[in-house]
């Protein structure tokens, strides 16, 4: 069977973290599985958010763009993916890859006990314009519990030099500080094993995808054009900054 | 049948060529796979455009995709109402939802007929 390359990473900076899921899009060989955290906490854009719609936020708010779409997230305790694939294993209508992969991600929480509904109805999942916090509203597709949204999730689609996607998952455990209105597996009122989390998500990701799992590490290429990128954009104001 | 008047790449963009410029759009393939679009970014007149790189960006439900240029060439015009009209696209991608105008100074060599664009879409599902 072929395997799912997991990468395991300890937290990091916002721009590192963005760069390596750049590298993983544009280079990783294997379909990779991309486990980490982010330290210090920092807010991510989507893609085509304006920057100055975020300038309320708290002197020191760390802000990094992401290459994906949809709304913006502060990335606090949570436990967030990045799926680097070629687009041949995911459906090919982008709205149905979204189901495939929530049902994966609520499946690996069943197995940790935690209880959680994908909605079947509500709007489209997609960035609304009025909107800017990628939690807030959840819409058709989205993971939930009676508190309110769990799990955000975007994509970047290439199809040169071949179809390519990059799938970005984000599972809260904690409520961030600038959007404490978002569920978490906090709200189960017991610990959560960490390990055991990272490993039943690696577990139905793979199976969803009809892969196995299989440890890796970030390749010397890898690691070198995630450091490119991370100078050149990631830690660049201007591309944070360039809508 | 698509209209037999233009040329397709395999990432679902299309071109038409007149005169040496390139009217260049996507198709309803890809419409209808990306569905429900949200944003569109397309370059300024007078950027640069190259055969295989991206000229612009759309996102839909939360999926941002790259367009790629069939041509290499000089940007000439751009359709700036489409992002604020991207029913358009639905409508009439082969038409008003036309995305840039390129002077060409050369052609991708992997552009199809629309007789073998249809087969790829039938292929890919």
């Amino acid at each position: 069977m072929p395997y799912l390359r997991l990468l395991v990473d300890p937290p990091a900076e916002a721009a590192w973290n963005m760069a390596v899921d750049e590298a993983l899009l544009a280079i990783a060989e294997a379909p990779t599985l991309r486990l980490y955290a982010w330290w210090p906490h920092a807010v991510s854009l989507g893609w085509f958010q304006r920057l100055a719609d975020f300038a309320d936020l708290p002197p020191g708010t760390r802000i990094v763009r992401r290459l994906t779409g949809g709304g913006a997230i502060h990335h606090g305790d949570e436990l967030t993916f990045a799926l680097a694939v070629d687009a041949e294993l995911l459906p090919h209508e982008v709205a149905a890859s979204y189901p495939l992969l929530h049902d994966a991600v609520k499946d690996a929480l069943a197995s940790c006990g935690i209880a959680c509904e994908r909605l079947a109805a509500g709007p489209a999942p997609r960035a609304r314009p009025g909107q800017r916090w990628c939690f807030a509203d959840p819409g058709r597709d989205d993971l939930v519990t009676a508190r309110g949204k769990l799990l955000g999730s975007a994509q970047r689609r290439v199809t040169q030099p071949r179809p390519r996607v990059l799938h970005h998952g984000s599972l809260v455990l904690q409520p961030p500080a600038l959007t404490p209105f978002v569920a978490s597996l906090a709200d189960a009122g017991r610990p959560i094993d960490r390990e055991r989390l990272r490993r039943e998500v690696a577990a139905h990701v793979a199976r969803a995808l009809g892969l196995q799992v299989r440890q890796g590490l970030l390749s010397g290429a890898e690691g070198a054009l995630a450091a490119d990128l991370c100078g050149a954009r990631y830690e660049q104001a201007a591309f944070t900054a360039q809508r | 049948m698509r209209p037999n008047d233009r040329k397709y790449l395999k990432s679902h963009e299309w071109c038409k060529i007149e005169n040496g410029i390139a009217t260049i759009g996507i198709t309803d393939h890809a419409v209808a796979h990306l569905s429900d679009l949200v944003f569109l970014d397309l370059p300024n007149k007078g950027a640069s455009v190259k055969v295989g790189e991206s000229f612009g960006e759309i996102e839909s439900v939360k999926a941002v995709s790259s367009l790629y240029a069939p041509v290499s060439g000089e940007v000439v015009d751009a359709n700036r109402s489409l992002p604020d009209n991207l029913d358009w696209l639905s409508q009439e991608p082969f038409g008003k939802a036309w995305m840039i105008k390129v002077k060409v100074s050369s052609q991708s060599p992997d552009l199809l007929d629309a007789k073998t664009y249809e087969t790829h879409c039938q292929a890919e599902g």
